[in-house]
C-alpha cells in the first residue's frame, strides 16, 4: 500500500484545509453542515405556512392550471414573425454581431468587444486584438452590462423631483450656457469624475477658454491618483506610472493590493502571472507587507501583516537598507529581519526590483516607494512613466469651501454620487445646495438626487459615443451598441450644450477630436484602438527628498482604520448591480454585505465575535457595521469596505451593508478609532461553508526549489484506488467516443489563478444564472455554475495546542487560537469536472443528465424532475438546485428574510397576482418594467432554467455547438468538420475568455497538438478527488511558490504540503507506518 | 354490479388513454396548420412555377439558425415591375415604404428550449423538403411534417436515408433517379457514401439540441 487514501472516513489527526474560522472551530453546527448536502431547512418550507394553508393554496393553483389548460393550453399561441421591412445589408437574423467599444474607467480604459444579439448587447469580452493584452477584462466590465438593462436607473429628465419633457431640459442647459456666457462663467463649478477621455478634455478645455471665470473640480471616493501624483512629485514631470510585473524578479507590495482592488488590475494580473511560469524557469518573488488579507497577500511568497501606519516605518526602512546595506535597526521585533533579508533580495534584484505602494497609502509612501525604484534601476524596466496632461481640476475640498463661501451660483455635476460618497466632514448634502442651480448628469436617481434642481438621465457606456486612453496613453473608441434605452444623454452632449458650443452631438466630437480622414476613423472603430497611439515614455532621475515617516501605535482603544474599495460594488456605484452584490468577496466570501473586518486578536481584546454588531468612532463620527474575524489581518486594524449603506441605491442596492463614507474624511488610512459593541448581532450571508473538501489534497501546493527537484510531486499525491474489479456495466462514453470528433477538457493553472472571480462572473453573464438574494445564499442555495473555493493553511507545529485540547470542550471560541494569525490561502476554481464516470449520472432516475459522445456531462432541463439525487452523489458539489422560479421574483423580494408565498389575494406592484399571470404567464410575480428590462440581458443561446431542475457548468456547450455548426456550414459536403486549435476554430469557455491571468485553458484533448493536450501532459498536471475513479475532464497545475531561503518565514513546503504529509505521510517514499489507522 | 362499473370504467379510460396518446400528438396536433396570412403569398407560383431559388428571399438559411423571412423590399425588387399596383400588394408596398415590417403568422415553430439550425442542415446536404414537404406546391404555406422530436431523431438515426448533394437541397423534387426503385436505392447506398465521406454526427445526444 502506497499511502493512507485521504479520503478514507478513518479519523485524520489534522484538518488540512480549513475556510472558515467556523469550520476550523469544529463546532456541532458546522458538523451538521458537513453531513447535509444542502443546510438545514433548505428543502423545507419555512414561511409559516401551515400544511393545510398549503393544500388550500395547492388546490387553488390546480383550479387556476386546469382554467389555464382549458382556456389557453389547446390554444396554438399565435406568434408573430416580423421581417424588415426594407432589408438590411450585411446583417443576418439570428447571428450575433461583435463591436469593438471601450469601458471607460477611472484612470484608463478596458478595451472591449461586445457581442450584440438582435440589437441588444448581451456580453462583455476584451479586444484580443489590442496590443499588449490577452483580450481578458475585469469583474466589473463583466457586470456593467447588467446596467444597462437596470430597472432603477434614471428614466426621466426631472426638474426639482418633477417629471419634465427632454426639451425643457434642454432649454434649461441653453440658459445656463447663456448666462455663462453673459457673465463669463463666474459662479459656474464643474464636479465630475475622473476620465482619461480626450474628447472630453477637449471640450473642457473649450469651455474653459470661452467661460474664463468657470472653475473645474474632480472628485473619486477610491482614487488612485496618488500614483501620478506622487510618480509627479518625484521625477519632477506630470507622469503616470505603469508596472511591469513580467519583467520583476523581486516585488514588493507597500500595502498595493494590485491583483485585487487597485486599477487596471486586468493588466497586473496578466503581468505578475506572465512572470511566474515554472515551466519557463521564471518564477518573480513577491513579498507583500499589508494591513487586510487581500488577494496580493494570497498571491505573496512572504507576507508580512501590519497596521497601515507601520507600512511607512516598514517602507522607509527598507529604503535605507537598499541606500546603505546593513540590518534593519530602525524596525523592532520580528519584522526586523524580515525587512532586512527583503531588502538584500531586493537589492540583488537590481533593475529587476519592483516596489509598489497602494493606492491607499500616503504619497510619502509613494515616495519612497519610487526612490527604491530609482535607486535600484527599475524606472524604465519595470515601472514606465508615461507623461499625461496635466489636470486642471481641483478637489472636492476646494469646490465645498467655495460653495461654504457663496461663490458658486450653479454647479454642474457629471457622474459621482458625492452626496453619498464624498468624505464626511464637508456635510455634502447641505453644502451642494448652497449653489443656487445644481445640475446633474446621474445614471441613478440616487442620494445625490435629491439635491438636484435638473437631473438629466445619463445614457450607459454601451449606448453612448466617446473616446477613452487605458492605462498606457492608447486612444480607444468608446462606441454605442444601442441607442440610449430611456433617451438618457450622453456625457459630451451635456457638456457641449452646457458649454454652448455649436457641436452637440456626441458622434461628431469625438469625430473631431480624432481628425483624421475618414478611413482611418473607421479602422479605429473597427480594431478598437489606435495602434501607436500609447503616451511618450520618458525616464527621469528621482528628484524628490525621501520623506521621514513617524508610526502611531495602535491599540484596543486606538485603532487604525483602512478604507478600501469593495470587490464586488465598487466605490458604491454597482451597489445595484445583483450579479455584484451575490458574488462572493474574494477573501471573506461575503455576499450581500460589508464588514468590520478584525484580526483573531483583535477581535479577542475587543471581546466581540462573528457577528457582533458594533459601533465603529473615527473623529467623532460613528457607523454600526457587524463583525467579521479575518485571518491574517493586522492586529488593531479594522478592515471597512467603501460602497455599502446606500439609502437610494435601488430595488437591490438600498439598505444593504452598512456607509463607511459616514466615518471616511478622505483619507484611505486613518488613526484613532474605537470600537464598542452594541450587543446585537447580525447574521452574514457568506459561501465558504458550502461543499467543504474536509481534507482531501485538492489544492496541491510545493515551492520552486522543491518543485524543481520533484516537479510530478502533485501526481504523487494522488490518493489510493480502489481494487479494480471487473465492471459490469460498460461505460457508454467509450463507445460513443470511437465516432466523435473532439473530446473536450480543461485545465486550471493554480499557480497563475490569483481568485478574483472575473470567470465567475463572466460565467453568470453567459449562462443566465440567476441571483438568489442574501436569504437563499445563507440556506446554500446561490446558483453560480464556477466557484472559486478558498482554502486557508497554517503551521501545522501549531495546531497541536488545538488537538490538545478537549474534543468535547471545543467551541466557537476557537476562532480566536493564535495558529489563524499568519496563514496562507490558495484559491481553486471549482465547476463541474465533467467527469468521464459521472456519479451523478448513475443516480439519475430519468437520465436527465447523461454524456454526449465529447465527454460533456449533459443536462436534459426538461428530463430533470428535480430529485437532486444527482448532487448528493456529486463529490465536488458543483450542481446547482433551483429551489425558486429565481428569473420570475421581484428584485425587491431578494433583500427580504423570505420569499413570500404568493396567494390568491396577493398583490405585485398594486395588481393582482392572478390578474398579472393571466396577462402575461412568463413574468410570474415581476413587475412589468423589472420583467421587460431584465430578459433583456439573457444570452438566447442558453435555455432560461425553471423551478425544480438541476443545472451546472457546461463547458459552454452553447459555445462549442455555434462553433461546430459554424464549422460544418463553411466545410459543407467538401469533408469533415472537425475544429482545429490551430485554425482558431476551437471556441473559448466563457471563463476561459475573462480570465486575466490566462490560468483556464479549454479545448480539444483529443488532439495531441492542442495547448489543452500539451498542459495535460505536463508535470504539475493532477486532478482532485481522483481516486474516486471519476475521471475528470477538467484538471489542475499545481501551485508553485517561491520563497526565499534566507526568510525568517521561510519553510521548506507550503503549509498545505506540510498539513498533507502529517496525516498520509510523505508521498515520496514508503511510510513506515501504514497511515495512521 | 360495481365490478361491471369498473369494468366499464376500466374499458373507457383505457381507450380514453390511448385515444389521447396517439392523437394528442404532433402528428395530429400540428400538421396542417394552416393560418391566414396578412398577404396572400403563393409558394406555389413563386417557387413552383417561377422556379426561384429557395435562398432568396430565405437568405440567412446557410448562415444563420433562422431561414430568415424576406423584407419587404425584397419582395419589391420584382413587385415595382410585376403587378406593381395590385391591391394585395399593398401591405407589402406600404411596408416597403414606412419599414414597418408586415406580421406573419408563424407556422414551423420549435418550443424555446429546442435549438434548431437550419445552417448546419442545409449546408451538409438535408434538404427543406425533408421538413417543409412540398412548399413548392402550396398555395399557402401549411405545416406538413410534425417536427416532434421523434420526427427528428427518425432522421438523426438515419441520415443516409435522407441527405443528398447539397447543390440539390433548394430542388424539392430532385431524387437520385428518375426510376423510384432506383431512387430509393441509390438514396441508401450514395447516402451511406456521403454520410461516410463527411463524417456525418447526426447527434442524438441531448446537447446537440438543448442547451
Amino acid at each position: 500500500m502506497k499511502n493512507h487514501s485521504p479520503n478514507s472516513s478513518s479519523p485524520v489527526t489534522g484538518r488540512r484545509y480549513w475556510r472558515s474560522l467556523d469550520e476550523l472551530a469544529d463546532t456541532p453546527e458546522f458538523k451538521d453542515w458537513l453531513q447535509r448536502e444542502f443546510p438545514q431547512g433548505a428543502s423545507e418550507l419555512e414561511d409559516g405556512v401551515s400544511r393545510r394553508h398549503f393544500v388550500r393554496i395547492m388546490s387553488a393553483s390546480f383550479m387556476l392550471a386546469g382554467m389555464g389548460v382549458m382556456g389557453a393550453g389547446c390554444r396554438r399561441p399565435v406568434e408573430k414573425l416580423e421581417p424588415f421591412g426594407k432589408q438590411q445589408a450585411d446583417y443576418t437574423f439570428g447571428e450575433p454581431q461583435y463591436f469593438a467599444t471601450a469601458m471607460p474607467t477611472r484612470g484608463g480604459a478596458l478595451p472591449l468587444v461586445v457581442k450584440s444579439y438582435e440589437g441588444r448587447p448581451i456580453k462583455v469580452e476584451g479586444n484580443a486584438e489590442f496590443p499588449d493584452s490577452n483580450g481578458s477584462t475585469d469583474r466589473y466590465a463583466q457586470a456593467s452590462i447588467l446596467d444597462v438593462y437596470d430597472p432603477d436607473r434614471a428614466k426621466r429628465y426631472k426638474n426639482a423631483g418633477k417629471m419634465v419633457k427632454p426639451e425643457d431640459a434642454y432649454a434649461a442647459l441653453d440658459q445656463i450656457a447663456q448666462a455663462a456666457a453673459s457673465s463669463g462663467g463666474q459662479g459656474l463649478a464643474f464636479l465630475t469624475d475622473r476620465s482619461t477621455s480626450p474628447s472630453r478634455r477637449r471640450l473642457q478645455d473649450l469651455i474653459s477658454q470661452k467661460y474664463t471665470g468657470a472653475k473645474w473640480y474632480a472628485y473619486e471616493p477610491v482614487d488612485s491618483e496618488v500614483h501620478e501624483r506622487a510618480a509627479t512629485q518625484a521625477f519632477g514631470q506630470t507622469v503616470r506610472p505603469v508596472y511591469h510585473f513580467e519583467k520583476a524578479k523581486v516585488i514588493v507590495s507597500l500595502g498595493s493590493d494590485f491583483l485585487g482592488s487597485e486599477d487596471d488590475v486586468h493588466n497586473s494580473i496578466r503581468r505578475f502571472v506572465q512572470g511566474r511560469k515554472p515551466e519557463s524557469g521564471a518564477m518573480s518573488r513577491l513579498y507583500v507587507i499589508e494591513s487586510l488579507f487581500t488577494l496580493t497577500g494570497a498571491g505573496a511568497d512572504h507576507r508580512l501583516r501590519v497596521s497601515p501606519t507601520q507600512i511607512g516605518v516598514l517602507a522607509a526602512a527598507i529604503q535605507a537598507l537598499v541606500q546603505n546595506p546593513g540590518s534593519a535597526t530602525a524596525v523592532k521585533g520580528d519584522a526586523a529581519k524580515w525587512i532586512t533579508e527583503c531588502a538584500k533580495d531586493l537589492a540583488a534584484a537590481k533593475e529587476g526590483a519592483l516596489v509598489v505602494a497602494g493606492q491607499s497609502q500616503p504619497l510619502e509612501v509613494h515616495l519612497l516607494a519610487f526612490a527604491i525604484n530609482s535607486a535600484l534601476g527599475a524606472v524604465g524596466n519595470t515601472i514606465s512613466l508615461h507623461t499625461v496632461k496635466p489636470s486642471i481640476a481641483g478637489t472636492i475640498s476646494d469646490l465645498a469651501k467655495s460653495l461654504n463661501a457663496g461663490e458658486v451660483s450653479t454647479l454642474v455635476i457629471l457622474g459621482g454620487n458625492p452626496v453619498y460618497n464624498a468624505p464626511a466632514d464637508l456635510n455634502w448634502s447641505a453644502t451642494q445646495r448652497k449653489a443656487k442651480t445644481v445640475v446633474r448628469l446621474g445614471y441613478y436617481e440616487d442620494e445625490t438626487f435629491a439635491q438636484t434642481d435638473w437631473h438629466i438621465p445619463a445614457a450607459h457606456y454601451l449606448e453612448s459615443w466617446g473616446d477613452a486612453t487605458t492605462s498606457d496613453g492608447t486612444l480607444v473608441p468608446v462606441q454605442p451598441l444601442i441607442q440610449p434605452l430611456f433617451g438618457g444623454m450622453q456625457e459630451l452632449e451635456f457638456l457641449a450644450r452646457i458649454g454652448g458650443l455649436p457641436q452637440t452631438s456626441a458622434y461628431e466630437i469625438v469625430r473631431a477630436t480624432f481628425g483624421d480622414v475618414e478611413a482611418a476613423w473607421q479602422k479605429f472603430l473597427f480594431n478598437g484602438f489606435q495602434p501607436g497611439s500609447a503616451a511618450v515614455t520618458v525616464a527621469p532621475g528621482f528628484i524628490a527628498t525621501v520623506p521621514t515617516i513617524s508610526p502611531a501605535d495602535p491599540s484596543a482603544s486606538s485603532l487604525e482604520v483602512v478604507f478600501y474599495r469593495d470587490a464586488k460594488t465598487d466605490d458604491g456605484r454597482y451597489a445595484n448591480n445583483g450579479w455584484m452584490q451575490e458574488f462572493p468577496e474574494p477573501v471573506t466570501k461575503i455576499t450581500w454585505d460589508n464588514a468590520v473586518l478584525v484580526s483573531r486578536k483583535t477581535a479577542r481584546d475587543l471581546g466581540v465575535e462573528n457577528g457582533d454588531l458594533v459601533d465603529v468612532t473615527l473623529g467623532g463620527r460613528t457607523v454600526t457595521g457587524p463583525i467579521w474575524t479575518q485571518p491574517g489581518m493586522a492586529d488593531y486594524t479594522l478592515g471597512l469596505a467603501l460602497g455599502y449603506g446606500r439609502t437610494a441605491a435601488g430595488r437591490i442596492g438600498t439598505g444593504i451593508g452598512f456607509n463607511a463614507y459616514s466615518i471616511f474624511a478622505g483619507s484611505y488610512t486613518a488613526t484613532g478609532a474605537t470600537v464598542k459593541k452594541t450587543g446585537q448581532t447580525y447574521v452574514i450571508a457568506t459561501t465558504q461553508h458550502h461543499w467543504s473538501m474536509e481534507g482531501r489534497p485538492a489544492v496541491r501546493e510545493a515551492n520552486w526549489a522543491e518543485y524543481q527537484k520533484e516537479p510530478n510531486f502533485a501526481e504523487k499525491m494522488h490518493g489510493v484506488e480502489p481494487q479494480p474489479v471487473a465492471s459490469l456495466y460498460p461505460n457508454p462514453l467509450d463507445e460513443a467516443k470511437k465516432t466523435a470528433l473532439h473530446q473536450w477538457g480543461l485545465t486550471v493553472d493554480l499557480t497563475s489563478c490569483v481568485g478574483c472571480g472575473t470567470c465567475v462572473i463572466a460565467c453568470q453573464s453567459e449562462n443566465n444564472i440567476p441571483i438568489v438574494g442574501k436569504d437563499q445564499v445563507k440556506r446554500g442555495r446561490e446558483m453560480h455554475w464556477m466557484r472559486i473555493d478558498r482554502y486557508y493553511t497554517a503551521d501545522p507545529a501549531q495546531e497541536v495546542t488545538r488537538e490538545q485540547k478537549n474534543e468535547f470542550a471545543v467551541d466557537e471560541k476557537e476562532q480566536f487560537d493564535t495558529w489563524i494569525d499568519d496563514v496562507q490561502a490558495v484559491n481553486q476554481p471549482m465547476l463541474c469536472q465533467q467527469c468521464e464516470a459521472a456519479p451523478c449520472e448513475s443516480v439519475c432516475p430519468v437520465n436527465a443528465t447523461v454524456h454526449d459522445q465529447e465527454g460533456l456531462n449533459v443536462m436534459a432541463y426538461n428530463r430533470c424532475i428535480g430529485t437532486r439525487y444527482c448532487s448528493n452523489n456529486c463529490p465536488y458539489k458543483v450542481r446547482r438546485f433551483n429551489y425558486l422560479d429565481f428569473n420570475k421574483r421581484p428584485l425587491a423580494d431578494l433583500k427580504g428574510t423570505l420569499y413570500p408565498t404568493a396567494m390568491l389575494g396577493s398583490k405585485t406592484g398594486g395588481e393582482l397576482d392572478v390578474v398579472r399571470w393571466w396577462n402575461n404567464p412568463e413574468s410570474g410575480m415581476r413587475e412589468q418594467d423589472e420583467w421587460d428590462l431584465i430578459k433583456m440581458v439573457k444570452n438566447p443561446d442558453v435555455t432560461v432554467r425553471m423551478r425544480g431542475v438541476m443545472e451546472k457548468c457546461t463547458y459552454c456547450t452553447q459555445r462549442i455547438e455555434h462553433a461546430k455548426i459554424k464549422q460544418k456550414a463553411k466545410v459543407g459536403q467538401t469533408g469533415v468538420a472537425r475544429l482545429s486549435e490551430a485554425e482558431g476554430t476551437v471556441p473559448k469557455t466563457a471563463c476561459q475568455q475573462a480570465c486575466p491571468a490566462g490560468a483556464i485553458v479549454f479545448g480539444d484533448v483529443s488532439d495531441p497538438d492542442s495547448t489543452v493536450s500539451k498542459i495535460k501532459a505536463g508535470e504539475r498536471n493532477y486532478i482532485v478527488l481522483g481516486d474516486l475513479l471519476t475521471k475528470p475532464r477538467t484538471s489542475y497545475q499545481s501551485r508553485i511558490r517561491n520563497p526565499n531561503p534566507a526568510m525568517p518565514d521561510y519553510r521548506e513546503w507550503p503549509h498545505s504540503y506540510e498539513e498533507y504529509e502529517k496525516v498520509n505521510g510523505a508521498p515520496y517514499e514508503e511510510p513506515a507506518e501504514k497511515g495512521n489507522s | 354490479m360495481p365490478l361491471a362499473l369498473v369494468a366499464v370504467l376500466a374499458v373507457v379510460g383505457g381507450v380514453v388513454s390511448a385515444a389521447v396518446a396517439v392523437y394528442c400528438t404532433p402528428k395530429y396536433t400540428k400538421v396542417g396548420y394552416q393560418p391566414v396570412q396578412p398577404v396572400p403569398f403563393s409558394h406555389k407560383i413563386h417557387a413552383g412555377q417561377l422556379g426561384l431559388d429557395c435562398r432568396y428571399c430565405h437568405n440567412g438559411v446557410e448562415k444563420s439558425w433562422f431561414a430568415n423571412l424576406p423584407g419587404s423590399s425584397t419582395c419589391m425588387n420584382c413587385h415595382n415591375q410585376v403587378l406593381k399596383d395590385d391591391a394585395l400588394l399593398a401591405p407589402v408596398r406600404e411596408s416597403a415604404a414606412t419599414g414597418k415590417p408586415i406580421q406573419w403568422v408563424q407556422i414551423h415553430k420549435m418550443p424555446d428550449y429546442v435549438y434548431f439550425n437550419h445552417s448546419v442542415h442545409v449546408t451538409r446536404g438535408i434538404s427543406c423538403v425533408e421538413c417543409h414537404g412540398r412548399i413548392d406546391q402550396m398555395d399557402e404555406v401549411y405545416q406538413a411534417k410534425p417536427l416532434s422530436m421523434s420526427f427528428c431523431l427518425d432522421c438523426h438515426r438515419d441520415p443516409a436515408s435522407h441527405i443528398r448533394p447539397a447543390a440539390q437541397v433548394t430542388h424539392l423534387d430532385w431524387q437520385w433517379s428518375t426510376n423510384s426503385a432506383q431512387a430509393a436505392e441509390m438514396q441508401c447506398t450514395e447516402g451511406k457514401k456521403l454520410v461516410d465521406h463527411l463524417k456525418v454526427e447526426s447527434l442524438q445526444s441531448c446537447s446537440a439540441c438543448h442547451r
